[in-house]
């Protein structure tokens, strides 16, 4: 039985049970689901939405190299869905998604999803756009990608 | 009137088209621009690419040294050469997740 990999860029609201299902087969008893959302509080900073922009086409592909490097890296796990979605949402909403199946949590589920989340902000093209009470502008990444990446 | 018309491609090949995002979208006013990157033949660099968007986009030139380019959907870096039909980005360190 082939291992799922889900990838996605989408601007529809991200269906969390919809991705473990898609992720998860009968080998599996860990399902490890990391959600970012959008926050609304940072300290005493306010933020009334995110926008997300994506070169969509480039995203796909490094979405789908990070699945394999994650198989390379934890080679165990199972199902894999990474999902970014763009447009524009509100506080609360999920933002993205790294779901990974495996047989057991020992098997590098929570280490892969990690690994996941981490790489998708290093070298996925997206950007967003954060709207505060005084206006929004552009979130900064702090990554320079490297030969490999 | 033919030297005319090879001399008119000539100049067609030499504008690179190149995508933009972010920042430098809001500020050049466009998703994409065009580069004049001089005379066809010439090996042309990542970096000759930077200096060339910062001729024809000055109000880009404050971002360009620390944005990141694409070219053919994988990163490319200032030693790496490019080619007319390639797909070219220029976009900000990456915010997403």
């Amino acid at each position: 039985m082939p291992n799922p990999t889900l990838l996605d860029i989408t601007t529809n609201p991200i269906d969390l049970n919809a991705l473990q299902a898609g992720v998860t087969t009968p080998r599996d008893g860990a399902v490890v689901i990391f959600t970012g959302t959008v926050r609304g509080e940072t300290g005493a900073a306010r933020t009334t939405r995110l926008e997300y922009e994506a070169y969509a086409e480039m995203a796909m592909g490094k979405l789908s190299q990070i699945a394999e490097e994650m198989r390379k890296k934890f080679a165990l796990i199972h199902g894999i869905a990474l999902v970014q979605r763009v447009g524009l949402m509100a506080v609360g909403e999920p933002t993205v998604a790294v779901v990974v199946s495996a047989g057991h949590r020992g098997d590098g589920a929570f280490e892969a999803a990690r690994f996941g989340i981490d790489r998708l902000k290093q070298i996925v093209p997206v950007w967003k756009k954060e709207t505060r009470p005084d206006g929004s502008a552009w979130v900064e990444g702090d990554y320079l990608p490297v030969p490999g990446d | 009137m033919h030297i005319q018309a090879s001399g008119i491609r000539q100049l067609r090949q030499l504008n690179m088209k190149i995508k933009l995002f972010a920042t430098l979208k809001d500020r050049a006013g466009t998703s994409e621009i065009v580069v004049d990157t001089g005379r066809p033949g010439q090996p042309l660099t990542v970096a000759d690419l930077r200096r060339y968007v910062c001729e024809t986009c000055p109000g880009l030139a404050a971002l360009v040294a620390s944005s990141i380019v694409s070219v053919n959907r994988e990163f490319a870096f200032n030693h790496d050469t490019v080619s007319a039909t390639d797909e070219v980005a220029l976009f900000p360190p990456v915010s997403g997740g």
